[in-house]
């Protein structure tokens, strides 16, 4: 068989392709292909072997190029017999072909690494790095921010006509007892904001603090809070993600958060549904330390102010039983009940401090309990043996009977 | 083996397209499979490979395309995308955190920004993949401003809204102009004899129609109260305003079919190449035929994953509830809620319609778009193509830029 292959041949410099033959010569002591003109047979250019390289063309196609890539300069053989003699003529280009997809094969692994890590480096990373930014915003600004929520929140859940707050005069007796509270809370902690809690009616039962100090009770879980160790445990807790900054620093993961998806997913937009639920999938890993950070700090806070952070966890176990699955879901979501968290609170459990004043006085607490005006006027729950105080009706039996017994023990009477 | 030799003045070169929609299938499943394990970087590797499909299978009198440009390219341009884009994020991030006016006002600054940077990202990818297209040897190139395309396309776009489209044929004229009057083969400038008069005539007939019809339905709906039906208090027009409403919607979609066929085959057909001229046919019926495939596969994708979704919901839901009663809605938050195993599937079965309907995409629209237009298209006079010297190269361009990180997909 002679060596030897015809194709179609184009110079690169001007467009038109020529049927040649190529030949395999020596030029001195290297190889080169000699590209013949078929009908004029007259060697057109010699290549050197070494600087042959493969091409892509369409299936059933070989095109080779010769030097860079930059160069236009091509062979196309198409035909089936006369590719084979052209492979078998230059077996360079297969195994050039095998290191190109090695290459290529290599960088994306290693590009995948690079990427892989610095996701891994980001999600284990967040709550380090959101801490550390935090810092770096100035109170004023958060302040701001809150205030600025608030009237977004407002406008959403209220579609427009404002929250309607249940007791709106500052000085009562609720309002005073429930500042006082969060204050008595954030007091120590260093932390440059006030706080500003205000219990608003709607259905949904659910508490939640904002970045600077504002933070809200909703009537709903007010009505499903049967002690005040229990409405002090939420309060203290949310008086932890003020004092904490979780707030700011949940805003600042979930942008960033969102960025390293835009990236994963090259769509920096950020449009895509899929961003937000990875959004949500990285974010749960920070907000699981966050809660766990706030119940601390209710557990602190209890032992300065009197009173049983379990409450917190009776109320959360009351609302997860007995209520619909959207309202559930609401209060939940962002304040998940798991063994862990309850064994945690409990573990906590504050060494009662008989000099130190309860954490609301009977009074105060029967004025919080009716600022709403939707229960009857509760009875006080710190004297033990008054029994529980069905505020909502679908409260399932298990439930007073484990938060007497915490009221027992905690609670020994005003 | 040749039939190039036979020469002569005025012999017309035919374009052929020898793709098949399997082989670009088996591409799409293998890019998307491979974006799995590689966080998504595979994306790149995808495009090339469909790229190198499309032009390798596009023969002009004879001889196929080629696609030279590699997926690292495509790579670094994102990285470099994604610079330009970290400023424009944060600036959202902080808009977020402001008041709802601001938020707005300042939604609306990036929205024109971004309608801005689309065009220039548009000539850019124009400007990409001319210079990395070969045939017979010699490369294509973008020459012109992609800022002054940019800036065309974003003054032009702001004159429709303000004629309610009236002035789309001009619009159309002088991008397609300015597009091709700066597009060389070699060191053959195209150009580009159409005007806002090639495409004229069809949509304003079209438009005009349209216009009468939305009167008289405005007419009816506004000026002769006294025919409204009413039924229970609530106000229903007439018969006759809801036939011409659904005649209306009739029109509009047939026409806009019909004019988009109009508009590539005159536009295309007014493309020279020095001396070589582009003929192309398109026909708007054939347009409308993909689109109802499309769509119908669309349905059918949606229907499949709801039928897959309702299997695996009922597959967790159902334990709970065995045993008589309904599923504690504690027991169904805590699953939701408690399982990043459930969440992480959520987001891969979201990801697998994501590409379906990708694939569905480019399979029946993107596939049948490049066939219809390469099927009926010509190239008198190809002879004089012949004496095209290579030009300068192009080095300029390391990717597409702000096109990769855009998501601007096509092709």
């Amino acid at each position: 068989m002679e060596a030897d292959f015809l194709a179609r041949y184009a110079d690169g410099e001007v467009a038109e392709m020529r049927d040649v033959v190529c030949r395999q010569a020596m030029d001195g002591t290297s190889a080169v292909l000699g590209i013949t003109d078929l009908s004029a047979r007259q060697e057109l250019v010699r290549w050197p072997v070494s600087n042959i390289f493969p091409a892509h063309g369409r299936k059933g196609e070989l095109r080779i190029r010769a030097g860079d890539r930059s160069t236009g300069a091509r062979l196309v053989v198409t035909d089936r017999a006369e590719i084979a003699r052209a492979r078998a003529l230059l077996p360079g280009l297969a195994l050039k072909e095998k290191r190109d997809r090695r290459r290529q094969g290599a960088f994306i692994g290693a590009s995948t690494a690079v990427l892989g890590a610095i996701v891994l480096a980001y999600v284990y990373g967040v709550p380090l790095l959101a801490g550390e930014i935090v810092t770096l915003v100035p109170p004023a600004w958060e302040k701001k921010l809150g205030d600025t929520v608030a009237v977004q929140m407002q406008a959403a859940l209220s579609k427009g006509s404002g929250f309607a707050v249940c007791d709106p005069d500052p000085n009562s007796v609720a309002n005073v007892a429930i500042n006082r509270f969060a204050n008595a809370a954030l007091a120590g902690t260093g932390t440059p904001f006030t706080a500003d809690v205000t219990v608003i009616r709607t259905d949904v039962p659910n508490a939640f603090a904002l970045p600077g100090g504002k933070a809200f009770y909703f009537s709903a879980l007010l009505d499903k809070t049967e002690t005040p160790d229990e409405f002090a445990g939420v309060l203290a807790h949310e008086m932890g993600h003020v004092a904490h900054r979780d707030g700011m620093q949940q805003l600042i993961s979930t942008a960033s958060t969102g960025l390293v998806i835009g990236f994963i997913l090259g769509d920096m937009t950020g449009l895509s549904v899929a961003g937000g639920l990875g959004t949500t999938l990285i974010d749960s890993r920070f907000s699981r330390t966050a809660e766990a950070n706030a119940d601390r700090f209710a557990a602190e806070t209890a032992k300065r102010l009197r009173f049983q952070p379990v409450g917190l966890a009776n109320l959360l176990d009351r609302v997860a039983k007995d209520d619909t699955m959207t309202e559930a879901l609401a209060f939940l979501s962002t304040h998940p009940l798991t063994d862990a968290r309850r064994a945690a609170l409990e573990a906590l459990r504050a060494t009662d401090d008989a000099t130190l004043p309860p954490a609301f006085t009977d009074s105060e607490w029967r004025a919080i309990k009716a600022m709403c005006g939707t229960t009857s006027t509760a009875t006080p729950s710190t004297t033990p043996g008054t029994g529980s105080h069905e505020t909502s009706p679908r409260t399932p039996s298990s439930g007073p009977s484990d938060s007497e017994r915490q009221r027992d023990k905690g609670q020994p009477g005003a | 083996m040749s039939q190039v030799a036979a020469g002569g003045n005025g012999r017309s070169g035919a374009v052929r397209f020898t793709g098949t929609r399997e082989e670009l299938l088996g591409i799409m499943v293998r890019g998307y499979l491979g974006m799995l394990p590689t966080l998504g970087l595979y994306r790149f590797w995808m495009v090339t490979a469909k790229r190198r499909f499309y032009w390798s299978h596009t023969e002009i009198d004879g001889d196929t395309l080629e696609y030279t440009g590699s997926a690292m390219q495509l790579l670094v341009g994102f990285m470099m995308a994604v610079v330009v884009f970290v400023p424009i994020y944060a600036f959202l991030f902080f808009l977020s955190t402001q008041s709802r006016e601001w938020a707005l006002v300042g939604y609306a600054a990036i929205g024109l920004v971004f309608w801005f940077l689309i065009g220039y990202a548009i000539y850019r990818t124009r400007d990409f993949r001319l210079s990395r297209t070969l045939w017979r040897g010699i490369r294509f190139d973008q020459r012109g401003s992609a800022l002054g395309y940019a800036i065309r396309r974003f003054l032009w776009s702001a004159l429709m809204v303000l004629t309610l489209g009236a002035v789309y044929p001009f619009m159309a004229g002088n991008l397609w102009r300015y597009r091709y009057g700066h597009t060389w083969f070699g060191d053959r400038p195209f150009g580009f004899t159409g005007s806002w008069r090639t495409v004229a005539g069809a949509y304003y007939a079209i438009y005009a129609v349209a216009i009468v019809m939305v009167g008289a339905i405005l007419f009816d709906l506004v000026g002769r109260r006294d025919y409204y039906t009413r039924a229970n208090g609530s106000i229903v027009p007439n018969a006759p305003v809801v036939l011409l409403g659904l005649v209306l919607f009739g029109f509009l979609l047939f026409g806009v079919y019909f004019y988009r066929g109009r508009e590539i085959s005159r536009m295309f057909s007014s493309v020279r190449i020095g001396d070589a001229t582009v003929t192309v046919t398109v026909r708007g019926r054939a347009m409308f035929a993909q689109s109802v495939v499309y769509v119908l596969g669309m349905a059918g994708a949606v229907i499949v994953f709801a039928i897959l979704l309702g299997v695996v919901i009922g597959s967790i839901v159902s334990p709970l509830g065995g045993n008589g009663h309904a599923p504690q809605t504690a027991e169904v938050a805590r699953i939701l809620q408690g399982s990043l195993v459930n969440l992480a599937l959520l987001v891969i079965g979201y990801l697998a319609l994501l590409a379906t309907f990708a694939t569905l995409a480019e399979i029946v629209m993107g596939f049948g778009y490049w066939k219809l237009v390469a099927r009926e298209a010509q190239i008198s006079n190809v002879e004089s193509l012949k004496t095209v010297r290579a030009g300068a190269e192009d080095k300029s361009l390391v990717g597409e830029g702000i096109a990769s990180a855009l998501n601007l997909g096509s092709y």
